[in-house]
């Protein structure tokens, strides 16, 4: 019925939500194919410019994923994105994005049934949205 | 695009006889002596080949004006470099850009035409308009107290301090969702063309306000409007006018009155606002009507430093350099806040205020950089006050 | 001495186990002959389709150790040989070789198969355990080290159409076809192995006369993409997908008729994790498993057992041993009739009709392993196995001679590969005074210099058999790849990760003059390394290396959409060819190895682990916490073998304490620990500050204290643990004694099993009942988890009248105390009936638990947890004793419960995977790493603020003048600095934002299909 097919960016961590993914693999969950992953090697690596290019460049959805709380691999990576996800959220609402656009999730390296559970919604959700406005004019 | 020739012309380049006034006021060279402006210009003149593509040194200024105002020739050096930069981005010549670009990717976001929601700040009890005399440009400062709140989360209340003392003289300003950035940090940065895009918005979204006067906060911004846009588009039919000269004009008329416990304040002339446009003492004006106590800086008016970064390009050592020696100054004269009415000011001095790490004792720079409206709103007299 | 010591080593059986202690012990400085008498390495795990309880796919995880033993300097691999002579002793042995040379010269035959595409002959393939032919010239299976190609030489007719399509002129018919070398070493490993149980011999399940009836190995067979029916589960006897899948389990195993009391260990979770594997390919499947117990008593095991039921709806039966299988001979259908438990409390037979069925059959030892060990005098045990003891369970009676893997007894991969590395320790130890006297330094090519070269990118893009190129549309893919900016080759390839294409892609560079290279294919986390080594010895710099995921995040979860995943495909190659055109060499630094080991809790692991280290002559600090040595061994106070642990413990920690090289220090705690691998400084307690390059987590665990069955209220409720103290000093006074076991364990708040209480409860029980024979003990159990020889103890118990009671998940026994008698109630769950008991002493079986000062240690060492609070290893299957930290390694319970030998097993492990760090004078430090643009820096120190590893640090650098500095070797390379810093003057090489921000734009390019 909805025709319209969704295009994320995920950035995800090498040691927690890339693994994660990696597991939803080995274990065959199957969710759809809109995501693009980019693996960055902590979620705090990822700038707030990363997720503002990225809906610039069209992208209808950004997920940014890594290690829960405690638990990532550089001990406070997760937290410092925590808070740049924040303020590039409140900035893309002040742009017009819609703030679930733009989803932070802390998915394990075993959590393979979450990162594509993660997928599946995301994806339902960016499909009801619609198409991201800066889509449209790109 | 004109030609290196033209821009040559326009700017009063070609008189430069060399004497090295420029340079010698230079902020940037007193600090690096590698940078010379003079150079610059030298080099353009005298045709070396790479120096667009090539030379870093045109995103080095600061483009504080410094040696516009002392030239004896009166070459438009910022013009010049202006200039030069539109033309470097496309010799693929870009500047270091802060926050990995972020700053300049939002402000181009502005151009697409998406309905924006960008009056959140907007409260109930605010009076604002669609259509009126009075258009409130009200700027960037929530954006930009978003992305840097760990340096300036404050200037995310600025444009609802300024309508809340604007509805205080009676006045129900012109807010408007679909202003757009004005586009100055993506001129300055070379991205002329993304400017143009947003110039044209922001004036049709004021045409169609029906205003007579547009009132800015932001010196940036009115410094775009008042200079940059009518570069292009001739003189608008609407005044210009900056917050301060109009809130004075409005203390006169007795319409809007301010009540401090008085307190030691010192003000920081931004270039755009000084320099760029000549407008030093309305700010000054305030703060006496305030019933506060101005001490002046060392250097002040045409003399004030600079806080070092130019459309969040080229951030470093000196940008460093020339923060740390404005906080010094400012600090000297004892008194408890610095106020400014340019958000980005704000934001690079407190960058440097919040460093971990300082060359001198942080006790030395021990001082409140605050946005003027932010402060001018925490003495606002009600009317049943008066 | 020392000088008559040789510093090189024979393992017999190049399985997974070998493989490990081949790489550890030629990482210590050893030479390694690694013989296997198949034409290939790999061993029963290459034929694996899945593993438990990750599911991971055994080959692909496997793939890359075995191309590192095939390409390590300091390793040998002899295949299709057998031992004929062994002289010497320990340090100095004479083994004489003989390698079956089947008329292919393996130094010309470059793997590429051509001659079996034109060899006229097929016949078995043990392989695939003969559910498909193969030619008479062969390789087993497509990753093979070495990948050399055979003949069969009862199947080769001689035609010689091989020989003429070979164009390496491999193939040579000479007289002889075998010969025979003299090797000399200083010591020996046994890991051969074990064969399978021979299914027919069982006649009740008509295996070989119902052609529907199945063994395991040859289910896994179907299961494997790349297995005889392309990852298609058929029947034999029609070819038709089967609906309903029996498994009928301990086929072999746990059989006194066959003289096999013993429980292969690993049928359980292999069926569990076969039928879900089963239901994934054919979702329409039904499986149902025969169990006597569920055995799922390994890491996070019984969560997938639980998954299993739940999720997938596998049907599990307990207590029920299939007596016999017929067959509907017009359909081929099988029919089982077991008793099934109803509703109503009575159990009633029922006969159920499948569609297949899968034996479960045991291992049993193979028939050369035992004639070798009566060639060598070592001595095996009652059932064939090699005999070791629980203190000792990698040596075997003979000096110099070690065993490892299921050789000594029936084990799981992790377990396998545990004991790969111990035994690695143990013959470091013996010939520590010969390292590095027979072997070299890898060397690599001279670094070709890239700088200011246009990016010339190849690309190969893998099949993986049919795990991408059976969704994704590879060719299209490689086509689409060849016009991408920079892209100047591309080719697909079967497996991209082979040892043959390894030697294609360094070909290609060279013919190409590549100057980056991507891989499309799997996982950068498992790949990378491989793959960048190529790069390395084509002297590319590693880091111009970039990989696609298609495989695990793409054609794995997009199954179904072949088109769309083909078009993902595109796009992630499209991501990767941008990036890595921005890719720059980096510089590998060096930094020298601190030569001295920390382990952590002085327990038998840590006492293990460091007497190992000690022993190969490197210092070691040992911290306990407690103020004396021995851990939770100081509780044990009898073993059913009729070992003294107390003896035992005492003669550790003496050795401990005399030994020059341990520094013990006792109730002392690690306050902090800064530093990376090869050089750590940590600060105890005691204020003390020490130096060392690599860390041993031992900490042990502790046992739960029950709130549940009145324990602490009734005198009369112990722990199994004070029990086993009232029987060592003989305080039993009860004419009835309860067991229940899974205190703690198994339950909804902690799902898994704690592995060791079912054989302590047994222990003890027989304790009790050999010295009161009167007494009454009853065990309340929900499965008896007694593994591997173990189950003999328990067969003795219930010979000695201990009452074996099993209750079911939902309905735990009831304690009640009434006028000081105790009273319990358990529902039998085979029976159906309900039993009261009046005991006189109820023993619980307290779970282990991890020790609570894991959460701090693991913050302090930067690893993770599991969620039941153990440490969590690098890999489940193939890295049981690493972190994912370099230099951080894990042995004995804070890994998870296990039993004594087990702890040992690891603690050498950790020893070994130890010393290939501390016999090293220095290491090559990570490259990616952050770095600093002086020019640009403003010396805020918001970097030094964000780092967590001490990495960044501001620095005056003239008067006034402030600048960071990152010091590469603290650095981690994590970027979180380069997102504090104001100013972008830092960078994180091989994450640049412009290798970031260029993906995301490809990435957007084009739209999803």
């Amino acid at each position: 019925m909805n025709s319209f097919e969704p295009q994320i960016i995920a950035f995800c961590c090498n040691w927690c939500s890339y693994a994660g993914a990696d597991l939803a693999g080995v274990s065959r969950y199957q969710y759809p194919p809109n995501a693009r992953i980019i693996r960055v090697m902590c979620s705090g690596r990822v700038e707030p410019q990363f997720i503002l290019r990225a809906f610039e460049l069209g992208a209808d959805g950004v997920l940014v994923a890594g290690c829960h709380i405690g638990d990532c691999h550089y001990i406070s990576g997760n937290e410092k994105c925590q808070e740049k996800v924040k303020i590039t959220s409140e900035l893309l609402e002040l742009l017009g994005i819609d703030r679930r656009r733009l989803r932070l999730e802390w998915i394990s390296a075993s959590e393979g049934a979450k990162f594509a559970e993660t997928m599946r919604s995301f994806t339902e959700e960016l499909k009801q949205l619609g198409p991201s406005p800066f889509k449209e004019v790109k | 695009m004109a030609g290196l020739d033209e821009l040559i012309e326009e700017t009063g380049a070609h008189d430069c006889v060399e004497c090295g006034k420029c340079t010698s006021v230079c902020p940037v060279a007193r600090i690096n002596p590698k940078f010379a402006p003079r150079l610059i210009v030298l080099r353009v003149l005298e045709g070396v080949s790479d120096s667009l593509s090539k030379d870093k040194d045109i995103w080095s200024c600061i483009t504080c004006e410094m040696c516009n105002d002392m030239c004896p020739y009166e070459v438009n050096y910022s013009g010049f470099i202006l200039g030069l930069r539109t033309r470097a981005i496309k010799a693929g010549n870009l500047p270091d850009c802060s926050q990995s670009g972020a700053v300049h990717t939002y402000q181009r976001l502005m151009t697409s035409g998406v309905k924006q929601n960008r009056l959140k700040w907007v409260t109930p009890e605010m009076k604002i308009k669609e259509r009126g005399d009075v258009f409130y440009f009200t700027g960037c400062a929530v954006h930009l107290g978003a992305l840097f709140s760990d340096k300036a989360g404050e200037l995310k209340n600025t444009p609802a301090n300024y309508v809340r003392i604007l509805n205080a003289a009676g006045i129900e300003p012109v807010v408007s969702n679909d202003e757009v950035c004005c586009g100055h940090d993506l001129l300055w940065a070379g991205d002329e063309d993304s400017m143009l895009k947003l110039m044209d918005k922001n004036v049709e979204v004021i045409r169609k306000s029906g205003a007579k006067t547009v009132v800015f906060s932001c010196p940036e911004c009115l410094r775009t409007f008042e200079i940059d846009y009518q570069d292009f588009l001739g003189d608008f039919d609407f005044e210009l006018v900056h917050m301060s000269e109009f809130l004075l004009d409005l203390i006169d008329k007795g319409k809007l009155s301010f009540d401090s416990n008085g307190g030691k304040i010192t003000y920081h002339d931004s270039c755009r606002l000084g320099r760029h446009l000549g407008i030093y003492d309305p700010p000054r004006d305030l703060i006496s009507a305030l019933g506060m106590e101005l001490i002046e800086m060392q250097n002040n008016k045409e003399k004030a430093g600079c806080c070092g970064v130019n459309a969040f390009a080229n951030c470093g050592e000196v940008s460093q350099k020339l923060q740390l020696d404005r906080l010094l100054e400012a600090t000297a004269t004892g008194a408890d806040e610095m106020l400014t009415f340019c958000p980005k000011c704000v934001i690079h001095f407190n960058c440097l205020l919040k460093s971990p790490k300082l060359p001198v004792p942080h006790e030395k720079v021990k001082i409140l950089v605050r946005e003027f409206g932010n402060v001018l709103a925490e003495h606002l007299q009600k009317k049943g006050d008066r | 001495m020392s000088e008559e010591l040789v510093g090189a080593a024979l393992i017999i059986g190049g399985g997974i186990g070998g493989v490990q202690a081949a790489l550890d012990l030629a990482d210590s400085g050893f030479k390694v002959y690694l013989v296997d008498s198949s034409p290939s390495i790999g061993g029963t795990m290459a034929q694996l389709d899945k593993t438990f309880p990750t599911n991971d796919c055994s080959m692909c995880i496997m793939a890359p150790k075995l191309v590192s033993a095939g390409r390590h300097r300091n390793i040998e691999i002899i295949s299709n040989a057998e031992i004929t002579k062994v002289e010497g002793k320990a340090g100095q042995f004479k083994v004489t070789v003989t390698k079956h040379y089947p008329y292919i010269n393996p130094q010309k035959c470059t793997g590429c198969g051509i001659c079996a595409e034109h060899c006229p002959i097929e016949g078995p393939n043990w392989f695939d355990e003969n559910l498909a032919p193969r030619k008479a010239i062969y390789v087993p299976f497509p990753q093979a080290v070495p990948l050399v190609y055979t003949i069969e030489k009862g199947m080769c007719i001689g035609c010689g159409e091989c020989q003429k399509v070979c164009s390496a002129q491999a193939i040579e018919f000479k007289p002889y076809d075998e010969e025979s070398r003299v090797i000399e070493v200083g010591a020996i490993i046994l890991s051969m192995g074990f064969d399978k149980f021979k299914a027919f011999k069982k006649r009740e399940y008509g295996y070989g006369i119902f052609p529907n009836v199945i063994t395991n190995s040859e289910f896994e067979r179907m299961l494997s993409a790349s297995g005889p029916t392309g990852g298609h589960i058929i029947r034999p006897s029609d070819g038709d997908i089967p609906k309903r899948i029996a498994f009928i389990q301990c086929v072999g195993s746990r059989d006194a008729q066959l003289g096999h009391g013993y429980c292969s260990s690993i049928c359980c979770m292999a069926a569990l994790k076969e039928a879900i594997i089963a239901q994934e390919h054919e979702p329409d499947i039904q499986c149902h498993i025969f169990f006597m117990d569920v055995r799922a008593f390994g890491k996070e095991f019984e969560e997938y057992r639980i998954r299993a039921e739940e999720e997938y709806g596998i049907k599990i039966s307990r207590n029920t041993r299939v007596a016999g299988i017929e067959e509907d001979h017009a359909t081929g259908n099988l029919i089982i009739r077991y008793y099934r438990e109803t509703k109503n409390q009575e159990d009633e037979l029922v006969e159920e009709t499948f569609d297949l069925i899968v034996l479960s059959v045991g291992m049993v030892p193979s028939d050369d392993a035992q004639r070798l060990c009566k060639k060598l005098g070592v001595k095996l045990n009652e059932f064939g196995y090699c005999w070791t003891s629980d203190f000792s369970p990698l040596e075997t009676n003979v000096p110099g001679i070690f065993v490892c893997g299921t050789f000594s007894s029936p084990k799981d991969i992790p377990d396998t590969v545990a004991q790969g590395s111990g035994v690695a320790a143990k013959v470091g130890s013996l010939l520590s005074g010969s390292r590095g006297t027979l072997v070299s330094a890898t060397e690599f090519p001279e670094e070709i210099d890239v700088t200011g070269q246009e990016p010339r990118i190849g690309v190969f893009v893998c099949h993986c058999g049919i795990n991408i190129g059976g969704i994704i549309d590879v060719p299209t893919v490689t086509a689409y790849a060849k016009a991408l900016p920079h892209v100047v080759y591309a080719e697909d390839n079967l497996y991209t990760c082979s040892s043959d294409t390894q030697e294609r892609i360094k070909e290609k560079i060279k013919e190409h003059r590549l100057n980056r290279v991507v891989v499309a294919s799997c996982t950068p986390r498992t790949h990378e390394p491989l793959f960048r080594n190529t790069l390395r010895e084509a002297g590319l710099n590693p880091y111009l290396f970039e990989m696609a995921n298609i495989r695990d995040q793409c054609s794995w979860v997009h199954m179904k959409e072949k088109e769309k995943a083909t078009q993902k495909a595109k796009d992630l190659v499209r991501m990767s060819v941008m990036r890595a055109a921005l890719l720059s060499p980096l510089p590998t630094q060096k930094v020298p190895v601190k030569k001295a080991a920390l382990v952590i809790g002085g327990g038998l692991a840590g006492m293990t682990a460091a007497l190992e280290i000690a022993a190969q002559g490197f210092p070691v600090h040992i911290v306990e916490k407690d103020r004396e040595l021995g851990g939770n061994l100081r509780r044990i106070n009898y073993l059913i073998t009729g070992s003294d642990p107390k003896k035992i413990l005492h003669e550790m920690i003496r050795k401990a304490s005399e030994n020059p090289l341990i520094k013990i220090h006792l109730a002392t705690t690690v306050e902090n620990i800064s530093g990376y691998v090869g050089n750590f400084t940590t600060t105890l307690s005691s204020g003390e500050k020490i130096e060392h390059g690599v860390i041993i987590v031992a900490t042990g665990g502790v046992e739960y204290r029950p709130k549940e069955y009145l324990y602490g209220i009734s005198p009369r409720v112990v722990t199994q643990t004070e029990f086993g103290k009232m029987l060592a000093e003989d305080k039993i006074d009860a004419k009835t004694v309860t067991i229940i076991q899974c205190v703690g364990s198994r339950n909804r708040e902690f799902p898994n099993c704690s592995r060791i209480c079912c054989f302590t409860s047994i222990t003890n029980a027989i304790e009790l009942k050999r010295r009161h024979p009167e007494t009454t003990v009853y065990i309340l159990y929900k499965d008896i988890r007694t593994y591997g020889f173990n189950e003999v103890y328990y067969t003795e118990a219930a010979r000695l009248g201990v009452v074996f009671l099993r209750y079911g998940e939902d309905s735990p026994p009831f304690l009640n105390e009434n006028d000081g008698q105790l009273e319990l109630i358990v529902k039998d769950q085979f029976l159906m009936e309900e039993f009261i008991i009046h005991p006189d002493l109820v023993v619980l079986n307290a779970a282990v638990r991890p020790n609570p000062d894991n959460e701090r240690l693991a913050k302090m060492l930067k690893v993770p947890l599991t969620k039941d609070g153990y440490f969590l290893e690098a890999h489940m299957k193939l890295r049981p004793v690493d972190f994912a930290t370099e230099g951080v390694f894990l042995a004995g319970l804070a890994h998870w419960p296990k039993l004594i030998e087990e702890s040992i097993s690891q603690a050498c492990g950790a020893a070994a995977r130890a010393v290939t760090i501390l016999s090293k004078e220095e290491l090559e430090a990570e490259a990616v790493v952050s770095c600093i643009d002086e020019s640009r820096c403003r010396g805020c120190g918001r970097c030094e603020e964000v780092c967590e590893f001490s990495a960044a640090t501001v620095r005056e650098v003239a008067p006034g003048v402030l600048k960071a500095y990152i010091n590469p070797a603290l650095c981690k390379g994590c970027g979180a600095c380069a997102v504090a810093c104001c100013s972008g003057a830092i960078t994180t090489k091989h994450f640049t934002d412009e290798q970031i921000l260029t993906m995301v734009e490809a990435a957007l390019r084009e739209g999803v299909a």
